[in-house]
């Protein structure tokens, strides 16, 4: 598993002392934890802290460091409630997480009651580049935007606890725009990144390599599909994308994977309504998504029976799977008015 | 159970859209409005919130046993479906 981010203790730990003992005067970053933590972040690593001071302590950790931190949890309740209510905020498992504390007590706290995440000593942590828990194997554009998109991510989520309407005028007042479009080979590192890093909406619950992304780009019997999301807090780039075999009859969507920070933002919506239309109009009269089922990829069945799907369990049952398809007579679904571009107009 | 039951699920379930959701007027919707698309509007963010909350409030996975997830057609139905599992 791949860590996505980093929640650091700052007294002794990415402080080289404790914050209150000398508040007129912190002290100032730990160099290596500092040097481990830029070179992180520069492969699209998240940080964020959790610490037992005052919220003061998080600003000044921002400015001392000049990291961007994704959450920030400055408290005196248990280190195990921090981390878990971080990774609930992100949108991301406890077992892509990493906690690293000098105290050998909160260390234990948090291993034993988020065993998923990786705990670590600032000893350990001074290794950890050339880990491979912390070496994703692209770092793409969006990777390297991450810390960015979360900070963008915050303010839309402000904006959207106060706006009184429905969530599809939220997405309008947004401006958002979703662009659905063939994949390229120059796509195929970040489609590669998203097979590896979605839990949540990923229909295969496995990667898919870069050499059989980019042949199946050029492949005459398939349709590789990018989806690219932006509004006007910003530009998340690349959130997702899908690999179609285009039968006669049927087309089945081998792979249908959607990174889970666009979640709640119309776009998985839009990439089912793109994939029926298109579908029928290349003469298919069924729309298949074989989907492993598991615990994780919830998500991903919701948006399959919200929009119209029908699962025939399949697969062993330790390996249990399912194939959800929709026929494709009647009147094409609708495709939602944020959806930009080409796609919108065919 | 009985319908009883089912009827105080529904109340509870109703409360749990409108915090999910953050709109108010699904506190009054009825037992037969569609919880996808037009109706309740429930998309994959905000149906996950429901069936974690449903599974802690009343203990009842409705996503490891429903593999269609029929049960979230309508409110009614869902409340139905829990009040018929939950002990």
């Amino acid at each position: 598993m791949i860590v996505k981010c980093v929640i650091w203790d700052l007294d002794n730990t990415l402080l080289s002392g404790v914050y209150l003992e000398s508040a007129e005067q912190p002290p100032p970053p730990d160099p290596a934890m500092l040097a481990v933590a830029a070179e992180l972040r520069d492969r699209g690593i998240l940080h964020a802290i959790a610490s037992r001071n005052p919220p003061e302590a998080a600003q000044y950790a921002r400015q001392a460091t000049g990291l961007e931190f994704a959450a920030a949890e400055c408290g005196w309740d248990r280190k195990s409630d921090a981390v878990q209510r971080i990774a609930a905020d992100l949108g991301i498992a406890p077992d892509a997480v990493a906690f690293v504390d000098d105290d050998l007590y909160e260390r234990a706290e948090v291993s034993f009651r988020v065993p998923e995440a990786l705990v670590l000593s600032p000893e350990d942590m001074a290794d950890a580049p050339g880990w491979a828990e912390f070496s994703p194997p692209t770092v793409t554009a969006e990777a390297r935007r991450r810390a960015a998109m979360y900070a963008e991510r915050r303010l839309r989520q402000q904006e959207a606890q106060a706006f009184a309407g429905s969530r599809d005028e939220f997405l309008r007042y947004c401006r958002t725009e979703v662009t659905i479009a063939g994949a390229t080979p120059a796509d195929v590192p970040r489609l590669h990144e998203l097979s590896v890093r979605t839990h949540q909406f990923n229909s295969a619950g496995r990667a898919m390599a870069e050499p059989d992304l980019r042949s199946l780009t050029g492949s005459p019997a398939h349709q590789v599909t990018t989806v690219r999301l932006a509004d006007r807090f910003g530009d998340d780039g690349m959130v997702g994308g899908c690999v179609v075999a285009t039968g006669e009859r049927t087309w089945t969507v081998t792979l249908l994977m959607m990174s889970c920070r666009a979640m709640g933002r119309g776009v998985i919506e839009a990439l089912l309504a793109w994939l029926a239309r298109s579908a029928a109009q290349g003469g298919a009269t069924v729309l298949a998504v074989p989907c492993v089922v598991s615990a994780r990829n919830v998500p991903l069945r919701l948006a399959l029976a919200g929009a119209g799907f029908r699962a025939a369990e399949s697969g062993p049952p330790d390996r249990p799977a399912a194939v959800f398809s929709r026929l494709l007579s009647g009147p094409p679904p609708e495709l939602p008015d944020w959806v930009a571009g080409e796609a919108a107009r065919r | 159970m009985n319908g009883g039951a089912a009827s105080d699920v529904a109340g509870e379930l109703r409360q749990v859209l409108v915090e999910a959701t953050g709109r108010e007027d699904l506190a009054a919707m009825s037992e037969a409005t569609p919880l996808f698309g037009g109706g309740a509007g429930l998309d994959s963010l905000t149906g996950t919130l429901l069936l974690r909350e449903v599974h802690r409030r009343f203990g009842v996975d409705v996503a490891a046993e429903d593999l269609n997830l029929d049960s979230l057609a309508t409110i009614g139905t869902l409340a139905a479906y829990i009040a018929e599992r939950a002990r």
